[in-house]
């Protein structure tokens, strides 16, 4: 035993995977200790924040500021408000307004700015620009106003009574305030979702159920899986074909069609994580049932057993001691692929809007499902789905690696 | 009309095997594809001289299995799932573009009703009427003129016992129309072949059961040819059912469009460059584009992609962040409006209350409730902003056009207005009414129980299953427990139709939009109890609310002629609203999303030029006349 | 020849009853779960309606339509009736579309796609892991964990990673259906193209994934066999390498061509996010949507039809076994 174990991590394909699944779970236990909170939370009211550490705008202003100047400072507050496109589509404007072409210097700012301010007027609307370019000129030009209002913003406070502003504070371009100092920064480094929720606190809390629902779902497919194969198995006769019977038909219906009209039948609002996780164990049994039956008819006539079945040991012992240990490392590996198959059986089960409650806990079928319900993919809104599909392939990765280790120990013919 | 559903899957099934599975003979079967092009061409060469001679674009009529991009608008949002069929008399169409779905049907760029309804202000305009209704002295009659110019697609002209045969057919077979409207029209008789009078049933008193569903008659049904329903009568042996489910591929209509190929992937419409709507009594010209298409997307997120790409000009979709398309990548996408709401809200999604249920029936926990709910968090999140907030238009039964909100007084109303997110006036509100944590868990009691309230909607539809959460999280703020529950369309769908449930205590339903019976109607469809205690209730009122005052108010409004006395009783029907919540509407909701991508057609209706074409479809309702507006871009 | 005779009869009556409990299965799951099959049309038709009576009478007369009056087991035999002579009946939300039409329409863009993607794949796949098992080397230590790694990235995952590249950013590939959007089908070059072009995403989601289960597992067996004792003894012998070779890799496949013909099962279900993500119709969305809408008539139909492909799969796989393997042939005579 002892030996073995030894062999199994000895297997580099088998340690790497182990690595992986096992950097992971500390992650799960770990990251929750230094970010607490429930990771349901609607923290955002918009939704799709990016990633990025948000300062609170309102603390900022109250904190004392230290003034530096930094070289370029306003060339980057005018190159965020007027890019190279904007001072083209300007440059056309003034010209269908009947500038010389010559006269515009797209690269003289001033020049142009002036020249823009006198020519451009929002009401008007040129024969044959579309909607979407008059819209266009109307936010550049707001922007450029905005941009070219002076150098110093007064922050003024509302009187409730009078509805008059009182200044109370000036902020100048050359104000910066440390991030320590503002009272309020919270750091979002995969931003948030739909829900304006914190993405990577329900990365984290998601991956843990998902690996719990493989966990239950595996556990229930291999106990049925392993308990009915050994039973047609060395039994054979009528149980084995009414065991292979009901596996065909598995076949014939598949399992994921079962595991969609059950979900369906149980109804969202009863479809708890757990249930999920049942429902898959029950509808992905079958595969075990046959290769631990077949395994299980290889090893039925073997010496051993026979000698065994001579010596009047009641089958729980013979199963137990003669056949059991034999088959053990396949049992172990079909339950890591069990596992697997489950994770991802629940993340195709969400994305068809068939997997457990919303409102209880995130699962990563949950995460993907709501991503592309406001469609993550097609915004480019990478960072609500983007990572939850590489936890899934990870920890499916992970498990599959660590059960080829686990084939090249138990049968050497495959080793390297 | 072409008809090809299964050519295009077998070929594509011809099309994997051969170049998938061979790569190898690739060239075999460049040449095989070229051979078969040449017996193509005849057959485009006998149809294009029947192509309106002014359309005279030699080169892309030459193809006609090719749509020329810059003759054809393309749609979005609108057509989800392959047509069931064309018949005006059914009611499972699913053909959005050709027959909305039934009840709330407004004209179509296939079918017209006799008048369109405009909600930018409104009016009701004329199609194929001849100018305005004509109502006598007690009003119990209309009377409508034909336009002498209509005419079907088959060239006979559109009479008055076309119109009659319409409604009596749907009355005799039982279709939506027929059953939607028998309540209130007595006959719809011919008098000539351009005039149609239209009774309206009685009350006791003589008077006329509801003016306004006569109105809606106008705008509402479609108007088909009496010698076609006969053929159609004549093939299913008068058979209901039979006609109801006649797919009527061979249907008469009198509409700028008619069918020209559908299967699973799309539909097109062709005009008939012989519509009657050139006339000088309509618009004196033809729409613009000569072929209106709709791909048929699998969900939102497809739909999207392909208007981002440019492949559909108008989309029907509610898009988050819109704003993103033009701020962040730069597209030649536009809104109605440039600017939050970015187009015009018609709706009003709201929250029922189930008062059935004893703790529901304390005014002071409804309203509580809908005084803790954060409104701006539900705009900003499942609307993202895309609605004007309770502040900008406080709320009411009335949708948020100008023409609705004229017909209240404000100021009368002003105290009960509540804005949202008002957790320490709700907490007051329950104190003061004796409903308080007494046990000390964090959640209030009412007779010694825990409140304990569940909030549901249907599984998938994302903004409203936010807007749940978000009252679930109003509820624990206050001390009331609510427990979101998601379940399948169908069966939500049932049970809140149903005489009596106990699963939903908070529960989420659309109201009706802009349609010539409103506000009367949504304020009809939020309180009246005449729908209590019907099995299937359809009709509104799903939390099964009564009040003798607002059905004397529902009464009253619909023969009121006096428009002081009208503003005067949604005033106080505004006020009993406010007063005992018996539901809130949680966000506003246009009923068309409209958003247009410029890379092809340019001209589309925007705030404020003068043009008065709403923003919805562009291809039903007074939405259309967008489609005479249109242009190329240069 | 007496035992292939046993051999196939077996065979036979095994898969006889293997689809009359399925058939039974097929008509009676979808009927289990707890919905009323006439809400999904009442919705889209009843809309407005006021007067309590009509909407019964309109509810009625779609129970009655659909046959939902009668007892369960006349609704069986009725349908055991049409079934047999392939009329599956009318679908209860796309009343009045019938069941056939919406199947015939659907099921050959499910095919047209999955059916060319399972064998490109498995082909593929196979190739590769044939020569990872044989190169080994570097070749087996790049190509096997990235096969690995790309089979455990889900399908739908895949899907939205190709569109998001190749439609969304790079836009060399179109976003959406089946066909051009400015097209309509007909037997052109340009319609041909097009059909292929959008293809192209579709399928490759599917093939990249299958690749990397089926290179697996053909090396796996590949390794098995190539250390088997025949081959050391047919080398000892001094037969050709290539020739060895061939045997090697002739057993190794058949526990793959297995897979295939169960690959080919799941089809449908493996069919369903590709055709979602890409707006491909098919069989997958037909029979999700008649899920959500307890449409029985469409989804008994479906599933039959997913039962039918299985079983022909599976019957001819045993029957080429019979004929090939010598393992089978064997144990006839056992």
């Amino acid at each position: 035993m002892k030996n073995t174990i030894r062999q199994i991590f000895h297997s580099p394909k088998f340690l790497a995977g182990f690595s992986i699944l096992a950097a992971m779970l500390l992650v799960l236990f770990i990251y929750p200790l230094f970010v607490t909170g429930n990771p349901l939370q609607m923290i955002g009211l918009s939704s799709f924040s990016k990633p990025g550490t948000y300062v609170s705008v309102y603390d900022a202003i109250n904190t004392t500021p230290d003034i530096m100047k930094l070289p370029h400072a306003d060339e980057k507050r005018l190159a965020a408000k007027l890019s190279d496109d904007d001072r083209i589509a300007m440059k056309e404007w003034l010209v269908a307004a009947g500038i010389p072409e010559a006269d515009i210097d797209i690269t003289d700012t001033d020049a142009l700015l002036e020249l823009w301010s006198d020519n451009y007027d929002p009401s008007a609307k040129p024969a044959g620009m579309t909607m979407a370019k008059r819209n266009y000129y109307k936010r550049l030009n707001a922007n450029l106003e905005a941009a070219l209002k002076g150098t110093e913003v007064v922050v003024s406070e509302e009187d409730p009574e009078t509805g008059e502003l009182n200044q109370i504070k000036f902020v100048k371009d050359t104000d910066y305030v440390n991030t320590k100092d503002v009272v309020n920064v919270i750091n979002l480094p995969l931003g948030t979702d739909n829900f304006g929720r914190d993405v990577l606190k329900e990365l984290v809390s998601a991956t843990k159920t998902s690996i719990m629902i493989g966990l239950i779902a595996g556990t229930i497919a291999t106990l049925i899986g392993l308990t009915t194969g050994l039973l047609a198995g060395y039994l054979g006769g009528w149980l084995d074909d009414l065991i292979l019977f009901i596996t065909n038909l598995f076949t014939v219906i598949p399992g994921f069609i079962m595991l969609i009209l059950i979900s369906y039948g149980i109804g969202q609002d009863k479809r708890g994580a757990t249930t999920v996780a049942i429902v898959i164990g029950l509808t992905s049994w079958t595969w075990t049932t046959r290769s631990v039956r077949s395994q299980v008819i290889s090893l039925r006539n073997r010496d051993h057993v026979n000698l065994s079945k001579l010596s009047g040991h009641s089958l729980a012992r013979i199963i137990a001691t003669d056949i059991l240990p034999y088959i053990a490392s396949y049992v172990v590996m079909a339950f890591i692929l069990q596992i697997s198959t489950a994770i991802l059986a629940e993340a195709q089960l969400s994305m068809i809007g068939l997997g457990p409650k919303t409102s209880e806990v995130p699962t990563l079928g949950l995460m993907m499902n709501w991503a592309m319900l406001y469609s993550a993919h097609t915004h480019g809104y990478w960072w609500a789905y983007f990572p939850v599909l590489m936890v899934i392939a990870l920890i499916s990765f992970s498990l599959n690696l660590m059960n080829t280790g686990l084939d090249q120990v138990f049968n050497p013919t495959l080793r390297d | 009309m072409l008809r090809g559903k299964k050519l295009t899957a077998i070929l594509l099934v011809l099309v994997m095997v051969v170049a998938t599975v061979l790569t190898g003979c690739g060239k075999k079967t460049t040449q095989e594809e070229t051979k078969t092009t040449p017996t193509q061409a005849p057959a485009a060469a006998t149809t294009a001289p029947t192509e309106a001679p002014a359309e005279a674009e030699p080169e892309t009529d030459a193809d006609p299995n090719q749509l020329p991009r810059t003759e054809t608008m393309y749609f979005g949002g609108q057509q989800w799932g392959v047509i069931n069929g064309w018949n005006p008399l059914g009611d499972n169409n699913n053909n959005a573009m050709a027959l909305s779905a039934s009840g709330s049907g407004s004209r179509t760029i296939m079918f017209e009703t006799l008048y369109m309804y405009n909600f930018l202000d409104g009016k009701m305009y004329p199609l194929l009427a001849d100018g305005d209704y004509q109502w006598n002295a007690d009003m119990t009659e209309i009377t409508v003129k034909i336009n002498p110019a209509a005419k079907w697609s088959d060239g006979t002209p559109v009479t008055a016992e076309d119109v009659a045969y319409t409604y009596e057919t749907g009355v005799k077979i039982g279709n939506n129309m027929g059953n939607s409207n028998k309540p209130y029209i007595e006959s719809v008789t011919a008098v000539d072949s351009h005039t149609v009078v239209i009774k309206s049933t009685l009350t006791e008193d003589g008077k006329s059961t509801n003016p306004l569903m006569l109105v809606n008659f106008l705008g509402s049904v479609y108007i088909a040819q009496k010698a076609w329903i006969q053929t159609v009568e004549a093939r299913n042996n008068n058979d209901a059912s039979a006609i109801k489910a006649d797919p009527a591929d061979d249907v008469v209509y009198s509409g700028p469009y008619g069918p020209y190929y559908d299967d699973e992937q799309k539909v097109v419409f062709k005009r008939n460059d012989a519509y009657w709507g050139q006339d000088a009594s309509l618009w004196g010209k033809l729409p613009v584009p000569k072929y209106i298409a709709h791909a048929i997307y699998a969900d939102n997120a497809a739909t999207e992609a392909a208007f981002k790409a440019g492949e559909i000009d108008v989309n029907q979709q509610f898009i988050p962040n819109i704003q993103d398309l033009w701020l962040k990548d730069g597209l030649p996408i536009s809104t109605y409006i440039d600017e939050p709401p970015y187009g015009i809200c018609v709706n009003i999604p709201t929250a029922f209350y189930n008062l059935e249920k004893p703790v529901l029936q304390e005014v002071a926990v409804r309203k509580a409730i809908a005084m803790a709910v954060d409104y701006d968090a539900i705009n900003a999140n499942a609307m993202t902003g895309q609605s004007p907030t309770f502040k900008q238009v406080p709320r009411s039964f009335m949708n948020p056009t100008d023409g609705e909100q004229s017909m209240y007084n404000h100021d009368e109303v002003k105290d009960l207005q509540w804005v949202g997110n008002d957790i320490e006036g709700a907490k007051k509100l329950l104190d003061d009414a004796g409903i308080k944590d007494n046990d000390g868990d964090g959640w209030r009691e009412y007779n010694g129980q825990k409140i304990s309230l569940v909030a549901a909607c249907p599984n998938g539809w994302s903004d409203w299953q936010a807007s749940m959460e978000i009252v679930a999280a109003a509820g624990e703020k206050i001390g009331i427990e609510i427990t979101t529950q998601y379940p399948e369309s169908d069966p939500y769908l049932t049970t809140v139709t149903s005489a009596h449930q106990q699963d939903f205590d908070i529960f989420m339903m659309w109201t009706d939009s802009a349609s010539p019976t409103q506000p009367w109607g949504r304020m009809r469809y939020l309180m009246s109890s005449e729908f209590n205690g019907i099995e299937g209730n359809w009709s509104g009122n799903y939390g099964h609310y009564s009040n003798d005052r607002i059905q004397e108010l529902i009464k009253l409004i619909p023969t009121e002629s006096d428009p002081a006395k009208v503003k005067e009783y949604y005033t106080e029907a505004v006020k009993i609203y406010l007063t005992d919540v018996p539901s809130f509407g949680l966000m506003y909701r246009p009923d068309k999303f409209h958003a247009v991508n410029e890379s092809v057609w340019t001209g589309f209706p925007e705030q404020g030029d003068g043009l008065n074409i709403p923003p919805a479809d562009c291809t039903d309702g007074y939405g259309i006349a967008a489609l005479y507006n249109v242009s190329l871009i240069q | 020849m007496k035992g292939y005779r046993k051999y196939f009869s077996k065979k036979i009556v095994w898969f006889i009853l293997t689809f009359i409990i399925a058939f039974l299965l097929n008509f009676a799951l979808p009927r289990l779960m707890p919905a009323d099959p006439v809400a999904n049309i009442m919705n889209k038709t009843a809309r407005g309606l006021s007067d309590a009576s009509a909407v019964k009478a309109m509810y009625d007369n779609y129970v009655k339509e659909f046959g939902l009056d009668q007892p369960v087991i006349v609704q069986f035999f009725t349908y055991v009736k049409n079934a047999f002579r392939g009329d599956f009946g009318v679908s209860f939300t796309q009343y009045p579309r019938r069941v056939n039409d919406i199947i015939s329409s659907a099921i050959l863009w499910t095919i047209g796609l999955q059916f060319p993607a399972i064998i490109v794949g498995w082909i593929l796949g196979n190739v590769l892991g044939a020569l990872a098992a044989y190169i080994r080397k570097g070749f087996d230590k790049v190509l096997m964990p990235l096969s690995l790694f790309l089979s455990c990235v889900p399908a739908f995952g895949m899907a939205v990673i190709l569109l998001g590249i190749f439609a969304v950013k790079l836009k060399v590939a179109p976003i959406a259906g089946g066909y051009g959007f400015d097209l309509i089908p007909n037997f052109s070059w340009a319609f041909i193209k097009s059909i292929f072009v959008h293809y192209q995403l579709p399928f490759w989601s599917i093939v990249i994934i299958s690749i990397g289960g089926q290179a697996i597992g053909m090396r796996s067996m590949s390794i098995y066999e190539l250390n088997a004792d025949y081959v050391k003894y047919s080398r000892f012998l001094g037969i050709k390498d290539r020739k060895i070779v061939g045997y090697v890799f002739r057993n190794a496949m058949l526990p793959q061509v297995t897979g295939l013909a169960l690959s080919i099962g799941t089809m449908v279900g493996g069919a369903l996010v590709a055709e979602i993500t890409f707006s491909y119709p098919g069989l997958g969305t037909t029979m999700l949507s008649a899920v959500t809408s307890s449409d029985y008539p469409v989804l008994s139909a479906t599933t039959l039809i997913i039962t039918i492909m299985v079983l022909i799969a599976n019957f001819a796989i045993d029957i080429i076994y019979g004929f090939i393997d010598p393992r089978v042939k064997a144990a006839q005579f056992d």
